[in-house]
């Protein structure tokens, strides 16, 4: 039986990764079809020389790290908020905000954002995007920042509290130093959710504020494009490292 | 108290301004009525809700459904032995975790391209079929319900596999170790006695696939070649190209209804239980 | 915090870096030629912006809203009234376009918009029928893409006019038909199609049928042009029962503020130079007469995008409809999409 499982599993890791592998390992194919005719770096270069591309990579790290850090802060004291007293209302909004699908998401927002741009003069741009990311990233980071909490003992605050400490003082100099490592680990989930989205991202995005998901998009419908490998296999493998180097950060 | 107070402030602010007002927006839009070239304008009208129950939106409805539980009951199968054998491993525990995890980390978009490139007719799969003389003329892999079905399942599966492992992990062996010594053989262990006490961790990750695959645009719109019209489409659709903002609302809202129900059904069957 | 602010300094810098103003084009995939934007950008000491679409819905859906950020773009003759209805268009000022003349007579005062008052032509084409020669007998008419033989390697175009007008010329109903009855059976055409259909794609399934995946399509003349360069096993036909032609037109949305810029940039696009290279690139029929004549023999007699006499005849312009038949259309459209 054991057996039996250890090759099952083996067959499912299998399914998992060798899609990815294989788009990676053909992004270094010379011929464009899916017939191997040699190594070469010619789609990598293609890549680097699209300037459409840089400017949407540059967008997407843009929105990423400013919307990460917001909702890293909101979400955390959201988090330490609800910690000790019940707030339902946020908490089940905040659920409900995880399980609305994308594109409902992304269309109320558009509907939100069209309507306000009645009055005001603005438009959709980098703006709206950050601003939408960090409201569907504040779930996540609550979540991960609730599950730390679940495990911290509320008398260390407590013992501050009974020593003179203001409540500020208390969750800034016990509190959040502990809780460090799992903001570290809600930004990085909040900047990987973002730097990924593309439905939400292309209903509020403008002229101005396209994203590397967009480009990758809008390219994956024309068709099989060698630069597309390219384009994956970078992220994909910027990612995994960025991903297995926090867990061994934080393994320590 | 008051500190309190002020660290809750800026997210009920942002889920009041951008979750709560938007759908507002939503539901008001779903009464109005359609402008010439786009737009919602005067007079209110129920015809949008009227719409959903043309019996072809509610086959599309229908449809996306049973896309979904499919896609659902797949993972389960799928995942639930995969969940099994990582907390029997004896060592690499946290590496089987991780090597399930990762694909999660990798943009769903360039995960579905990577079965655009493996699935399409002159893609790596024909063609070594076709190398092999297995076949002599490329199978239509993609742009069918099948294909969306398989990126579905790619995509979802660690969904899946997770919180089923949270809950064996959580199971005491010593259960299956007695109905082992009671002469039970392992196939029946797994299915009397170890598959019940999972099923928190089932109902859970069926929640975290299904949601995600009833409302899910981007597999069936890449995968599906545009013939696939689930729900998600259809919503996108119509606040794009088709520029009927009432109707596209109407669908979202029954969407998100769905969703609701679904929540508050797993809710309160499981209320331990958080994702 | 000191990384936060950083960060910020670094985002700042990098959007205040190019203080050059800037144009934001909006054009048609494979439109263009590759260093029109580029030697504009030189010799104006600008920079543009150039994105892409691939069908009018797209567009429109951006613009229609007013503020989309866009300063031109290119929408079909059939979509100018409507902007122009719905106030979206800037009035051209043709002091500054003295490159007017250079268009085809034919172009100079079309009915979709008298006296250019709002639009410049900028290419033309058709929709016909493509196929890969393997196939035997070729199609020639609409009605030969219902034939069971295409098993699933068939696509029509994402485009409620081309479909719903296919389907009522093979009725042989008036390509523009506005008439409810009309569409409705046009609708049950395309319905029963559909199982046979791939996909609906625009000019993105040109590398399919290089590739030989798709062996029939409904097309655009400048998709198909650019396809038959590539493989030579395709062909294209102009469908007997006829067909419409298409002019995409530059214009200036009302919501830009480079208006002048922007007309510099139409009036370059109609330089002959300019537009020819555009032309024998994008390998698409030019608007632009003296153009044309610069454009080497095998675009300038290609019967795929210039068609003769004969077969013009058979070919319509589809006209601007009313609101209310738009309406009735794209749900339709929604209809046949969701079968």
């Amino acid at each position: 039986m054991s057996k039996l499982l250890g090759w099952y599993a083996a067959f499912l890791y299998a399914f998992l990764h060798v899609p990815l592998l294989i788009l990676i390992a053909f992004s270094f194919n010379s011929s464009r079809f899916s017939v191997w005719e040699g190594a070469s770096f010619t789609w990598y270069r293609a890549m680097l020389n699209d300037t459409q591309m840089a400017e949407a990579a540059w967008h997407s790290v843009i929105i990423a790290v400013f919307s990460s850090l917001l909702a890293t802060a909101i979400g955390t004291a959201a988090a330490y908020g609800m910690w000790k007293h019940k707030a339902p209302l946020l908490q089940g909004s905040l659920y409900l905000t995880l399980v609305t699908p994308e594109i409902v998401m992304g269309i109320s927002l558009l509907a939100l954002f069209q309507w306000i741009f009645r009055w005001m003069p603005f438009r959709l741009g980098l703006g709206t995007v950050i601003i939408a990311h960090v409201a569907f990233s504040i779930a996540y980071v609550a979540i991960v920042i609730t599950a730390r909490l679940r495990t911290m003992d509320p008398a260390l605050e407590e013992a501050a509290l009974d020593l003179g400490a203001s409540e500020w003082a208390a969750f800034r100099r016990v509190t959040l130093p502990l809780l460090a490592p799992a903001m570290g680990a809600a930004a990085l989930l909040a900047l990987v959710v973002s730097f990924d989205d593309y439905v939400i991202t292309s209903m509020v995005a403008g002229v101005d504020s396209e994203t590397l998901p967009m480009v990758i998009y809008a390219m994956a419908r024309r068709g099989v494009n060698p630069v597309l490998n390219a384009v994956s296999s970078v992220t994909v493998v910027f990612f995994g490292a960025l991903i297995l180097l926090s867990e061994r950060v934080r393994a320590q | 108290m008051n500190l309190r107070r002020w660290f809750l402030l800026p997210a009920r602010a942002m889920q009041v301004l951008f979750f709560a007002v938007p759908l507002g927006i939503v539901v008001v839009l779903s009464v109005l009525t359609r402008g010439d070239y786009g737009g919602a304008e005067q007079p209110w009208s129920s015809e949008s809700y009227r719409r959903l129950f043309d019996p072809l939106y509610g086959l599309i409805l229908w449809r996306s459904i049973w896309i979904a539980a499919l896609a659902t009951a797949l993972c389960v199968l799928l995942g639930f032995p995969l969940a099994l054998y990582i907390s029997r491993a004896q060592k690499y525990r946290s590496l089987l975790l991780q090597l399930v995890i990762l694909p999660f980390w990798t943009s769903f978009l360039i995960r579905t391209y990577a079965w655009l490139f493996l699935l399409r007719d002159t893609g790596l799969v024909n063609t070594a079929l076709l190398k092999l003389g297995v076949i002599h003329q490329p199978l239509p892999l993609l742009y069918n319900d099948g294909a969306v079905l398989l990126g579905l399942v790619y995509g979802y599966l660690p969904f899946m596999v997770l919180p089923i492992y949270a809950a064996l992990e959580r199971m005491d062996p010593s259960l299956a170790e007695a109905a082992a010594d009671l002469g039970a053989k392992p196939l029946s262990i797994v299915l009397r006695v170890i598959a019940p006490l999972a099923s928190a961790g089932v109902l859970a990750g069926s929640l975290l696939v299904f949601i995600p695959c009833l409302g899910a645009y981007l597999t069936p719109d890449l995968m599906g070649g545009g013939r696939t019209v689930m729900v998600g489409n259809l919503v996108q659709n119509q606040f794009t190209t088709a520029r009927d903002w009432p109707f596209g609302s109407a669908v979202s809202l029954a969407l998100m209804a769905i969703t609701a129900l679904m929540l508050a059904l797993f809710l309160r069957r499981a209320p331990a239980e958080s994702p | 915090m000191n990384r936060r602010i950083f960060l910020l300094g670094v985002a700042t810098t990098g959007c205040a870096i190019d203080r050059r103003p800037r144009l934001n084009v909006f054009n048609w995939s494979n439109y263009i030629a590759r260093d029109t934007i580029s030697n504009f950008e030189r010799e104006f000491g600008v920079r543009v912006r150039y994105s892409v679409y691939e069908s009018n819905e797209e567009m429109l859906a951006k613009v229609m809203t007013g503020n989309s950020g866009w300063d031109v773009v290119f929408p079909t003759h059939n979509r100018i009234a409507p902007m122009v209805r719905n106030g979206l268009l800037a009035p051209l000022d043709h002091a500054r376009l003295p490159n007017l003349p250079n268009l085809a007579a034919q172009f100079q005062n079309p009915a979709w918009d008298p006296g250019l008052a709002h639009s410049i032509p900028y290419m033309w084409n058709a929709t016909g029928i493509i196929y890969n020669r393997r196939i035997a007998p070729p199609p020639s008419q609409w009605a030969d893409l219902w034939s069971p033989r295409w098993q699933g390697r068939l696509t029509m175009l994402d485009d409620a006019e081309d479909v719903l007008g296919a389907c009522l010329s093979k009725l042989g109903l008036p390509f523009d038909s506005a008439d409810a009855a009309h569409l409705e059976r046009a609708k049950r055409e395309a319905i029963a199609q559909k199982r046979m259909v791939r996909a609906y794609l625009n000019a993105e399934v040109r590398d399919q049928l290089v590739s030989g995946d798709v062996l029939a399509a409904q097309i655009w003349s400048t998709t198909a042009q650019q396809a038959i360069s590539a493989a030579k096993d395709l062909a294209f036909v102009y469908p007997t029962e006829g067909f419409p032609l298409y002019a995409d037109n530059a214009v200036i949305l009302r919501e830009s503020a480079r208006a002048e810029l922007a007309h510099s940039f139409l009036n370059y696009l109609l330089r002959p130079a300019v537009a020819a290279a555009i032309a024998a690139e994008a390998e698409t029929a030019t608007a632009n007469e003296a153009a044309r004549l610069l454009l080497p023999a095998s675009v300038r007699e290609s019967e795929t995008l210039y068609p003769g006499a004969e077969t013009r005849k058979r070919g319509v312009w589809p006209r601007a409809l009313p609101g209310s038949a738009i309406r009735l259309r794209d749900r339709i459209w929604t209809e046949i999409k969701s079968a």
